[in-house]
């Protein structure tokens, strides 16, 4: 008889997801419209929406419009705010048997800070901290450029929390070790490579940009190569898990960035075109244990020869 | 909510690259008004489903009537017979019934045909008013018999905008008109509907990443605050939107 396969991986100290496949924040909503034709609970985690602390309206239409192999969104982190979602979203989730992660945004420090210390009274089981969204002009990627600021940013949210937390970089850096060493060394427990590629579209009978916002985030398949060269670059200069994202669309793409040192993946835009489509790469990894003879997921993290 | 492989019945141009595409598939969860995200091969390239209006579902054939305005479509209009495709539906809230004693008006423009129709042959009652730029763009027979049509150009039926001949057809009696079309053109009819005190259901058409309400991408400003074209609509009551 063929032995199981242990697929569980520890993000930090606090927190061991029972697979390694996460949806990806902002694909996902808060988790409704997919429960209605998936078990939650088939998933190591769930993520939320991006939250500020009031709630947001987002970005002029349209929103979205599609590259090669990828999409672009500016959707400007539309979201329901921290206290609605705590009351009327929170206490749904929490009744699947996954853990539930909460992104989170603020436009200065001291609100980034105010959403811990919030959050940290509250039954999530995780806080992602993005740093590196690239569609509104305060409570992103402004924090999330160079190291000083991440470091500072990532001790004052730190020091509000004592739950697992996970930093979500950006691609647009020139150093990615140095920003991972950076949030590390602030007292991440985690971070998640990368966020969507700033990008734009244009229409060239109108001469008019696509998106509303006129800028916008790659994401997709697209963007997978980068992301890979990314995850593999924090993963080598930092002890703390990394999580992939960026364009992982089936169960072999998940498993090269394990290879690349990535202990867990998160699916975004692969899951809005096929929605069905978690079960599938779950049991597409354990497949590929299977087949390499591994017991242990965590046996094939960072096994990439070079 | 499904996600099926659909078996291609048939595929053809019934106007100005505009087609009728009939596919084989389970879809009788279905209401008039709403549509499906449909996927063109396995390919990335492009990468989202497309949204397509149902014109028509009977006995496990589904009719979907679409313009090539891309990639995506272009490819779409590629299909043939027994070729597979992915389909995700029913989406979205359909049309509300209509008050027993009011009159309906359906106001169609251009590509906003498809849940008219399927309106229309659900309920049938109503006059139905479709306008197009010209007549190479007219779907003549997908569209009811009694049909008026317009044409900006005037080369086939009246000429002018199908707006005008909403204006006649509104009369002193209670009326309902559902509308689905340009932007432009809803703005008008809710215009002239309100103006006569009659009630009006507007189909909306925005740019969708996943059809499904997860992604916030077709948001649309409505008096309760943003509202998700793909969920809350895409018919909304006229009143609801902030024109």
């Amino acid at each position: 008889m063929v032995k199981p396969v242990d697929l569980s991986v520890p993000i930090g100290p606090k927190l061991t997801l029972k697979n390694p496949i996460m949806n990806a924040s902002g694909t996902f909503a808060y988790g409704e419209e997919f429960a209605r034709f998936m078990d939650l609970g088939c998933l190591g985690a769930v993520v939320t929406k991006g939250l500020s602390l009031q709630p947001k309206r987002g970005n002029p239409t349209p929103r979205v419009t599609e590259a090669p192999s990828g999409m672009l969104n500016a959707i400007g982190l539309e979201n329901v705010g921290l206290e609605r979602f705590l009351e009327e979203k929170l206490p749904f989730l929490k009744g699947y048997d996954v853990p539930v992660i909460v992104n989170f945004f603020g436009a200065s420090e001291t609100e980034y800070a105010h959403m811990a210390a919030r959050l940290d009274q509250t039954a999530v089981d995780g806080l992602e901290m993005n740093v590196s969204c690239p569609n509104v002009k305060k409570g992103g990627i402004q924090f999330g450029r160079d190291p000083h600021t991440l470091a500072s940013l990532v001790k004052i949210v730190r020091g509000q929390t004592s739950k697992p937390l996970i930093v979500k970089l950006s691609p647009m850096t020139s150093d990615m070790a140095e920003m991972a060493r950076a949030a590390e060394e602030y007292g991440a427990d985690a971070l998640t490579c990368i966020n969507t590629i700033p990008a734009m579209a244009i229409d060239e009978e109108t001469r008019r940009p696509i998106l509303g916002n006129v800028t916008g985030g790659l994401s997709g398949p697209a963007i997978k190569p980068v992301a890979l060269k990314m995850v593999w670059e924090a993963a080598k200069a930092v002890r703390i898990p990394v999580i992939a994202a960026g364009g992982i669309s089936h169960a072999r793409d998940a498993v090269q960035f394990f290879l690349a040192g990535a202990r867990a993946c998160q699916i975004g835009t692969q899951a809005l075109v096929e929605p069905f489509c978690f079960s599938p790469i779950i049991a597409g990894i354990e497949d590929y244990l299977k087949r390499q003879g591994v017991e242990r997921l965590t046996d094939i993290i960072g096994a990439l020869e070079t | 909510m499904q996600d099926m492989i659909a078996r291609v019945v048939g595929n053809r141009e019934v106007a100005g690259r505009t087609y009728l595409l009939t596919l084989e598939c389970d879809m009788e969860a279905y209401r008039p008004g709403q549509f499906v995200m449909l996927k063109a091969g396995g390919v990335s390239d492009p990468l989202l489903r497309r949204p397509l209006g149902i014109m028509e579902y009977r006995s496990g054939t589904l009719a979907l009537l679409y313009k090539v305005k891309g990639e995506g479509t272009r490819l779409i209009s590629g299909l043939h017979q027994d070729d597979r495709v992915a389909v995700l539906g029913p989406l979205g809230q359909g049309f509300q019934d209509p008050p027993q004693e009011a009159t309906v008006i359906y106001v169609a423009g251009g590509t906003g045909a498809p849940p008219l129709i399927a309106l229309a042959s659900h309920l049938k009652r109503g006059r139905f008013l479709y306008g197009a730029r010209t007549r190479e763009d007219i779907p003549f027979e997908c569209l009811p018999h009694e049909c008026l049509i317009c044409t900006e150009d005037g080369c086939c039926g009246t000429k002018g905008l199908v707006t005008q001949a909403l204006s006649s057809a509104l009369g002193h009696g209670m009326s309902m008109v559902y509308a689905c079309g340009p932007l432009p053109m809803l703005k008008k009819v809710w215009t002239l509907a309100q103006a006569a005190g009659a009630l009006c259901q507007v189909s909306l058409e925005e740019r969708m990443a996943c059809g499904f309400g997860v992604c916030a991408g077709c948001a649309v400003e409505t008096v309760k605050g943003i509202a998700r074209v793909c969920s809350e609509g895409p018919v909304f009551r006229a009143e609801e939107i902030v024109w």
